[in-house]
């Protein structure tokens, strides 16, 4: 089975089988777009994943690699939460900052199961904090004027779900 | 294409790129990081950059694109064939591909996380994972979520304005029209008014943008709008297509006569005291195209369902008569007479009915999906027979509080081969016996068994079968204990389990 090797931004290189890392469909389109498929000796350097991120992302995608392929959701429905497998749930329980790092990633490499689950547990980790609460977790700068804040208050304070 | 060729156009694509990288690098001497090999897609959309937190900034672009090239750095990047010293890459043997070409591959997404909280594509799937009501806060965090979630519609599909007359009344005009014209931009069409007098109601069209054409259904409540009020209104408001008045108790049948248009294909009267059978009379004379008819009002007799035309009778799928305590099966037979083509019915509290109505509906409306029969507690087994056999295509069934409902009834219905979501809240006779009846319900999808008082641990945890279900409530059973749920949710892994 064919191997490639991808490269972690701190230098450290994996070997992985292809089957697994095409989960990433950034890799995948690059290895198909620059014909690298039957050349093993190519490295693709990933200069945004670090050695210790990259190495849980080759864990998750080797535990799934035989999930059927994701379905294409339609964008605009509402997607549940509470829905996380609990292998997902113990392979997440890790530090904030690194759950961020992981979500960065896989969307970064555009692993979508990943991203799934990552997106799942963060919105849960957010759900029915006030926005400040939000942008402290985020570290997200409040760019609203005082007046803009205001506004925005009174254009949502009416809106209700159906 | 000649191999020459090839190294060629590889040749000047790269030199083409390493003068771009050049040129960002020399005006943007600051954001370097983001101008990277793998990030110039975002960089001309992530204005802000990201001074924060970059540790990966260590290296210039010149020098990074050098490294890539000729294999300074970690040496490992260009595998076996880098080696010291300048130089363009050489291609040796068997080497359709140039190295650099892996390296100036470039990826169009961001790269450091305040790029990501700011990222069109990734925020528009981040809020997918929120309900209307949770996401509806996030528009305050900060303006670039306001503005993404602002632009799709998609977000506000499931929300309305509901805009309580007393607190408007405090805005000044500007406010007003800021708000109102926010509803507009994200294509809210749907708004609720609660608690309105004429007045409100002229102030509203004064200020809400194009009311014409920006709203297409409205809700009026709790409101002591008058006929002519009401008549003004709507006259402000052409292009409404749904119509609720629910707990307007200053509105007549009159006033219902004046104010109906046939635009109206949708309509609910709820707690509206004055709403007996002339208002059913306006119904059915004033809205040919009715699609949709849910009508609440305890004095409406079984003679108001005669009134329907045979207009209506090609028209409305949908008829929702709820706690029409008067109603009887002579209603029923007007119904099945009148409106052969029902796809939607529920009789929700209509208490007079009994298994001969239910007959009727069985054996005249071959159309029904859905039917609504809870608070019916003259309905028995006899019922669910009829239904059973009767009514093949049926999607959802509903018979909370029929307390008559035995397993023997349950047995019937499992028969029903097209049924996807079972409501049995309540019918507090069922025992286990109708849960093995229940798991022969392959293509169930939603079951509830709610206050189901007599179904023991055991009995549910038969409900493992149902491999399809995808939501199954729980609520007030005894049986319902904690071992259980989780048993259920070990072997119902995709079935949500409410408790």
């Amino acid at each position: 089975m064919p191997l490639i090797k991808l490269q972690s931004s701190d230098g450290e290189v994996f070997q992985v089988d292809f089957d697994i890392a095409k989960a990433s469909v950034t890799i995948k389109t690059m290895v198909e777009d620059l014909g690298l498929e039957d050349d093993d000796e190519e490295i693709v350097p990933l200069p945004n994943v670090n050695a210790g991120i990259l190495k849980k992302v080759i864990q998750w995608a080797t535990y799934h690699k035989d999930d059927p392929p994701p379905a294409d959701d339609d964008e605009g429905r509402e997607k549940r939460t509470d829905d996380i497998s609990s292998w997902d749930a113990d392979f997440l329980k890790v530090d904030q900052g690194t759950l961020f790092e992981l979500i960065l990633a896989a969307n970064y490499l555009d692993i979508k199961g990943l991203l799934d689950v990552t997106c799942k547990t963060v919105a849960n980790m957010i759900k029915g904090k006030t926005p400040e609460e939000i942008r402290k977790t985020f570290n997200i700068k409040n760019d609203f004027t005082a007046a803009e804040e205001d506004q925005v208050r009174k254009e949502n304070e009416w809106c209700e779900e159906k | 294409m000649t191999s020459q060729g090839v190294v060629e156009r590889a040749s000047a694509e790269l030199s083409k790129r390493i003068n771009g990288l050049t040129l960002r690098a020399a005006n943007k001497p600051s954001s370097s990081s983001s101008a990277g090999v793998s990030g110039t897609g975002t960089a001309g959309s992530s204005g802000t950059g990201s001074p924060s937190r970059t540790p990966r900034t260590g290296t210039s672009v010149m020098e990074r694109v050098t490294n890539v090239l000729c294999g300074g750095g970690t040496g490992s990047v260009l595998g076996p064939s880098g080696s010291g010293g300048i130089q363009y890459p050489r291609f040796r043997g068997r080497m359709p591909i140039p190295r650099n070409r892996v390296a100036a591959y470039r990826i169009k997404r961001p790269v450091t996380w305040p790029e990501l909280m700011r990222d069109e594509q990734f925020l528009n799937r981040f809020f997918t994972y929120f309900s209307a009501a949770e996401r509806i806060p996030l528009t305050r965090v900060c303006v670039r979520w306001r503005d993404v979630l602002y632009r799709s519609p998609k977000f506000w599909y499931n929300v309305q304005p509901v805009i309580r007359c007393k607190q408007l009344r405090s805005y000044n005009y500007a406010d007003k029209a800021a708000v109102f014209k926010s509803f507009v931009a994200r294509e809210m069409t749907a708004v609720t008014i609660y608690g309105a007098l004429d007045q409100d109601t002229v102030e509203f069209v004064n200020t809400y943008p194009f009311p014409n054409k920006n709203i297409l259904s409205l809700c009026l409540q709790s409101s002591s709008v008058t006929d002519r009020g009401l008549e003004s209104f709507l006259d402000h408001l052409q292009g409404i297509w749904r119509l609720e008045l629910i707990g307007c108790n200053e509105i007549t049948e009159a006033g219902l006569w004046a104010c109906l248009t046939p635009r109206i294909i949708s309509l609910t009267l709820s707690d509206c005291i004055n709403v007996a059978d002339d208002a059913v009379g306006a119904v059915a004379q004033m809205l040919p195209a009715l699609n949709e008819f849910t009508l609440q009002a305890y004095h409406v007799t079984d003679a108001a369902l005669g009134f329907f035309s045979s207009r209506q009778s090609s028209s409305l799928s949908v008829l929702r008569l709820q706690s029409c305590w008067e109603l009887t099966n002579h209603g029923i037979v007007n119904i099945v007479h009148s409106l052969p083509n029902l796809t939607v019915l529920s009789l929700s509290g209509c208490s007079k009915i009994t298994d001969d109505g239910i007959e009727l509906i069985a054996e005249n409306l071959p159309k029904l999906q859905i039917l609504d029969l809870s608070w019916c507690p003259r309905v028995t087994d006899a019922a669910l027979e009829y239904i059973a056999c009767d009514l093949v295509g049926l999607e959802q069934l509903v018979l909370d509080r029929c307390i008559h409902i035995t397993d023997i009834g349950i047995g019937y219905i499992s028969t029903m081969i097209c049924l996807q979501a079972l409501f049995l809240r309540w019918c507090s006779q069922l025992r286990n016996f109708s849960i093995q009846h229940l798991c022969s319900m392959r293509h169930l999808r939603i079951l509830s068994l709610a206050g189901c008082h007599l179904l023991t641990s055991s009995g549910l945890s038969s409900l493992i079968q149902m491999r399809h279900l995808e939501e199954l409530e729980l609520t007030n059973c005894v049986g319902a204990s904690p071992e259980l749920l989780e048993y259920l949710h070990e072997h119902l892994p995709s079935c949500l389990i409410v408790r």
